[in-house]
């Protein structure tokens, strides 16, 4: 059965987008059939961070008024051909498409795909509704700021009214040296509140934005970065797989921190 | 309490608000039968409550009280003056069979309400749209109302609103809040705002497996959590005392009490 899994955050900039193109990409290398929707109305990224701007001719839009095909419209990834991308129009509002909308362009999908990744608009609103309106699961992202973790609470509580039951946490930008001299809530911290299963902890890593930069999932490297590493991990983690968490201390673990650490007690 | 009148209350105490804090679906059980209450649509300019919204509170409270429904139960749904189309209607009755309720009868002040549930095969009954104003002008010396129990995590944005005393079965998180009549126990951890005795009743508790609140509130007085967190947390009571809110291990406060 298809799994339609929704990406979302409440908060904006936390890494939704980075996050649905990476796990897309990674499990596309893993032979599934993936296919990634941007929900994100009038402010579309998915595109760009997956390197396929130039090759979007028509949007969901195009498809539900009826101007092309739904094929027509997939965007083939060139680098890794089990990817495909429907792209939201960037000239229009997110009230211009209503949840039943994306819900019967998502049922169009299910056929061919394996994986369906919505990637959600920050917000509670409209854009919000639309993005979960099909989806069975979701992955919630969040960042080791209270902001971003009240806001995730808030989407936990919206998604259990909406039915969606099956949610899984990816926890984004942790810089564990940070965290080690108490001044970034842990992995734990976060987890106390939101009480939902960990899917990954992705560290802060400079790379993200050069891969956004140039179009080219993390995922694509050929040395995976530490970052690049812990998203293929979640998406082997959503096969099903167990797969130890990375341990993000160990570089930075040095003589001095474990003095400080002594130190304070 | 208009603006010009010098204000006699101190920074730390809350005027009573006399506006109506049933604005949230509610279940009651009554004879055997569960009664669905849905709040009244306001008068004047403000809006009602939005569909979404009502839903989801609605999905909230069930998901929440569940395992103590006995199989089919009978459900009266009190719509008071709220406009419900058939699609709306239906959506109601779905959820309430899911959770093995049934729908069955449906009380309204609104024609158009009453059509639409006729013409879905329920029972009406169609109501003057006064009652609603006599139960809300008598609500000032009525008995509290059963307790509520909830069996649920309260994250943030949502909030419960009981005229009674409230238990919660689970964490209050920060950004979420329960207001309450009575008292309130909360058997997990507190890091929301509570407001105990909201209707003006200082005898009210607080009661948290682990203190740690955003805010405590007990009738008409506040209360912050101090700025230094405590080395470890022991379940406790808040109370109000000769200076505020006062907060008393749980182990030790029978004796306090009775010393009082």
């Amino acid at each position: 059965m298809t799994r339609i899994i929704v990406v979302t955050s409440g908060k904006g900039g936390v890494g939704k987008t980075t996050c649905t193109a990476n796990l897309g990409m990674a499990l596309a290398q893993r032979e599934q059939r993936v296919a990634v929707l941007d929900a994100d109305f009038g402010l579309r990224n998915l595109d760009l961070l997956l390197g396929l701007e130039n090759r979007i001719v028509y949007t969901a839009l195009d498809v539900l008024a009826g101007d092309c095909r739904m094929e027509q419209a997939l965007v083939k990834d060139k680098r890794q051909p089990n990817l495909a991308l429907l792209a939201a129009a960037q000239n229009r509002s997110k009230e211009s498409i209503t949840p039943e909308q994306t819900a019967s362009l998502v049922a169009q999908l299910t056929d061919s795909f394996d994986y369906i990744l919505v990637d959600s608009p920050a917000g509670i609103e409209m854009g919000f509704r639309n993005a979960i309106a099909a989806a069975n699961e979701a992955i919630i992202v969040t960042t080791p700021e209270i902001s971003a973790v009240r806001d995730a609470d808030r989407v936990i509580g919206l998604l259990e009214a909406n039915d969606v039951k099956k949610m899984q946490l990816i926890v984004n930008r942790l810089k564990p040296a940070m965290v080690q001299v108490q001044q970034m809530m842990s992995v734990q911290d976060v987890q106390d509140i939101l009480a939902i299963p960990l899917l990954g902890v992705v560290p802060d890593d400079e790379r993200v934005i050069v891969s956004t930069n140039r179009g080219e999932p993390l995922v694509l490297e050929t040395k995976l970065s530490l970052a690049g590493l812990a998203f293929a991990n979640v998406a082997r983690r959503l096969q099903g797989e167990k797969v130890p968490f990375l341990d993000l201390n160990a570089p930075h673990d040095d003589l001095f921190v474990r003095l400080r650490r002594f130190l304070k007690g | 309490m208009n603006s010009e009148s010098p204000s006699p209350t101190s920074v730390s105490e809350l005027p009573i608000l006399d506006t109506n804090p049933d604005g949230q679906v509610r279940f009651k059980s009554q004879g055997g039968r569960l009664l669905l209450l849905l709040p009244p649509e306001p008068e004047g300019d403000t809006l009602p409550l939005p569909w979404s919204e009502l839903w989801e509170q609605l999905k909230h409270r069930l998901n929440a009280g569940e395992r103590f429904w006995q199989p089919r139960t009978t459900v009266h749904l009190l719509a008071r003056n709220r406009l419900l189309d058939a699609r709306q209607l239906q959506a109601i009755a779905d959820v309430l069979s899911e959770a093995d309720l049934a729908l069955k009868r449906i009380y309204t002040s609104r024609r158009q309400t009453a059509v639409a549930a006729v013409t879905a095969g329920y029972s009406v009954d169609q109501h003057a749209p006064v009652t609603h104003l006599n139960q809300t002008a008598s609500e000032s010396g009525q008995a509290l109302e059963d307790p509520l129990y909830v069996q649920s995590t309260i994250r943030a944005g949502v909030e419960i609103r009981h005229h009674g005393s409230v238990v919660i079965l689970g964490d209050v998180n920060p950004g979420g809040s329960v207001v309450a009549d009575g008292d309130i126990l909360i058997w997990g951890r507190l890091r929301g705002l509570v407001h105990a005795g909201y209707g003006g009743n200082p005898d009210c508790r607080i009661m948290a497996l682990r203190m740690d609140p955003t805010q405590l509130r007990i009738a008409d007085k506040v209360a912050r959590p101090p700025e230094t967190p405590p080395e470890q947390y022991l379940p406790e009571i808040a109370y109000v005392g000769n200076d505020g809110i006062r907060i008393a291990l749980a182990a030790e406060f029978p004796r306090l009490s009775s010393n009082a």
